[in-house]
């Protein structure tokens, strides 16, 4: 069998003419010193431009022009977002149900109180960049610097106050405290950031400790239903004992006014009586006693009349007659 | 134009470009620069950024940060004075204020960020170890806020008062740093305690400090709403029993002066004539006092039958 060897020597690569090359290499040289020449600045965006590294001047949000790369580069920092982080927590993805890390950030939330007790503290801090240029220039990992600023603020004012201030009345407080001291701080170190807002989050005893501090809450619930108890007893049993009383002394009221009344009457009576009896005093009062007698009587079922004269009458009583003796 | 002259131009224009990208160089905002000759620096530091120039091939750019750089503590565990254990996280700030010291001293930063270990550590031993963990913890004596009702219980037993207070130790640990790093050509901007947290047996103690302290105030509550109901059935039996007697009292008043009113008046009238009323009266209880059942022995002399067995 017999193999072809193409002819080495023959071959050539194909022709391009020179002057393509060279059209093609100004075109394309061309197109990059163009298309570097002009960018845009987002709304939320401020630019900044480097010549050979260094600031020369800063854009607002719109479209610009620049000397081509590598003469001059622009840097964007996003200065009208708000920028966030987070302390003892990590938003995995933000939503109507936001997932949260499962990851163990203790360390982060973990802090003495000012009472050697300890809390765990969340947070968010949220920021602008005021100053690119600092931003960018004065500060290498600002974000791990602002991290770092954060935690150490927060307990410098959780450390100077009580736990029980740092879990119930103080977290206004403490918040205003920290966004204020924290941008001393941010002054201080030239970050160029402003602290927008700083949102404690959980505030919590320690989970070893929680179900001391929820016995507590629920002691003091208890106290509540024993003195709530206690007055309804008391409601129970006061305004109904009022309103016996009240009953009481108008029914003693009522009697006395009855007893009053009632001497009047007698004595009213008495007095007419007496006047028509003292005008005829010894015929009357034979009159009446006779009549009192003759209602009297009738009343009576036995009567036994005894005549002095009439001599062993006595045993016959002992006898129990029915029938009436008559005389 | 001949080939030859062509590629004379194209090897003198390789020759230029070469040569300037020796000689050129840009510095960044970020950066300072020592340039070195065979390895020893010439001339100052530039620390001004933007495009510069050098001699070409001999010259060597050293390029140092010019910005804040992080150095980070490792977490250390270190007693206090009280004897206290406890992991301390600290930062701190710094930057190459003189590059050519720092160039000479440190070379680089890593050379920077271990002597920094060396010393930022070593002063914050020392200075914790002088001083109480409540001198770590707290920045002032400010009195702190606890809830009205239990203020007395949850004080902590030990009082204790700041006598330094943490910004006064890190500003210690930053100055004896600053001292020890003068010669160094580099300046420490700041240094901060990032965490402080007990070690793990000291935790579980506090826990269980804290655990005790909180049964006692719940058991402050309960027994506060024991008290507090008891108060209060005291209150409504001592209520009811002055209510009740009171009522009774008024009442038993009202009677009395109805009664002594009655009196007088039964009095006024009888006293015309008390006999009479004695006749009335008797004549009006024998009428009350007679009936079916009772037994009525009479005399024939008696005033009613005198005139039964005749009529005189």
């Amino acid at each position: 069998m017999e193999i072809q060897i193409p002819n080495v020597r023959k071959f050539r690569p194909p022709s391009i003419p020179g002057r393509t090359v060279a059209r093609l290499i100004v075109i394309a040289i061309a197109a990059v010193f163009v298309f570097s020449t002009w960018f845009t600045i987002d709304p939320e965006e401020a630019g900044v431009v480097l010549r050979f590294g260094r600031v020369v001047r800063q854009v607002r949000s719109g479209p610009h022009l620049k000397l081509p790369y590598p003469l001059e580069t622009v840097v964007k920092v996003p200065v009208e977002r708000q920028l966030k982080e987070e302390f003892g927590f990590r938003t995995i993805e933000a939503g109507i149900h936001t997932t949260y890390s499962q990851e163990d950030l203790t360390a982060e939330s973990l802090m003495l109180t000012g009472d050697l007790n300890v809390a765990v503290v969340e947070w968010t801090a949220q920021f602008r960049v005021r100053d690119p240029y600092k931003y960018l220039f004065k500060v290498r990992n600002v974000r791990g610097t602002f991290r770092d600023m954060n935690e150490t603020v927060m307990r410098e004012v959780i450390g100077d106050r009580s736990v029980n201030e740092v879990l119930t009345v103080g977290r206004q407080e403490i918040a205003a405290e920290v966004e204020q001291r924290l941008q001393a701080l941010c002054n201080q170190y030239a970050t160029g950031i402003k602290v927008e807002q700083i949102v404690l989050q959980d505030v919590n005893p320690p989970d070893a400790v929680k179900p001391s501090f929820n016995e507590v809450n629920q002691a003091q619930q208890e106290r509540e239903k024993l003195i709530n108890e206690a007055r309804a007893g008391y409601n129970q049993i006061i305004p109904r004992a009022k309103g016996r009383a009240q009953q009481t002394i108008e029914q003693a009221q009522g009697l006395a006014t009855d007893r009053v009344n009632r001497a009047r009457g007698d004595a009213e009576l008495f007095t007419q009586v007496l006047a028509a009896y003292q005008r005829a005093p010894e015929v009357t009062r034979r009159r009446m006693y006779l009549e009192t007698m003759s209602e009297i009587y009738p009343k009576v079922k036995k009567k036994i009349i005894l005549d002095d004269k009439l001599k062993g009458v006595l045993p016959l009583l002992s006898l129990q007659e029915q029938k009436e003796v008559k005389p | 134009m001949k080939p030859t002259r062509l590629a004379v131009l194209l090897v003198a224009l390789f020759f230029i470009a070469v040569v300037l990208s020796s000689a050129l160089f840009t510095v960044q905002e970020t950066e300072q620069v020592v340039i070195t000759q065979f390895g020893k620096p010439v001339g100052k530091p530039i620390t001004t950024p933007g495009l510069k120039i050098k001699m070409p091939f001999v010259q060597t750019v050293n390029a140092f940060e010019k910005r804040f750089l992080e150095w980070e503590g490792d977490p250390n565990q270190i007693p206090t004075k009280d004897k206290r254990f406890i992991w301390v996280t600290s930062y701190a700030r710094w930057r190459i204020t003189d590059p050519l010291l720092f160039f000479q001293r440190l070379h680089d930063e890593q050379g920077a960020q271990s002597r920094l270990d060396d010393i930022l550590d070593g002063e914050m031993r020392n200075t914790i170890a002088k001083h109480q963990l409540i001198d770590l913890v707290r920045s002032t004596n400010r009195p702190m806020v606890v809830a009205e009702d239990i203020a007395e219980l949850s004080q902590p037993e030990e009082a204790e008062r700041v006598e330094f207070g943490r910004h006064k130790l890190t500003a210690e640990v930053l100055q004896n740093a600053r001292r020890r790093t003068g010669d160094l050509g580099i300046e420490i901007l700041d240094f901060r305690i990032k965490q402080i947290n007990y070690v793990d047996e000291v935790r579980q103690e506090v826990y269980v400090r804290m655990i005790s302290e909180r049964k006692r105030i719940a058991e402050r509550y309960r027994s506060e709403g024991a008290g507090e109901a008891a108060r209060i059935a005291g209150e409504k039996d001592r209520e009811l029993r002055v209510i009740e007697s009171e009522a009774y009292r008024t009442a038993q008043e009202i009677r009395g002066k109805a009664d002594a009113q009655a009196a007088d008046i039964y009095a006024a009238a009888y006293n015309r004539d008390p006999d009479f009323y004695r006749f009335l009266k008797s004549m009006e209880t024998l009428q009350d006092s007679f009936d079916a059942d009772t037994v009525l022995l009479l005399s024939t002399d008696s005033e009613l039958l005198r005139y039964l067995n005749s009529a005189h």
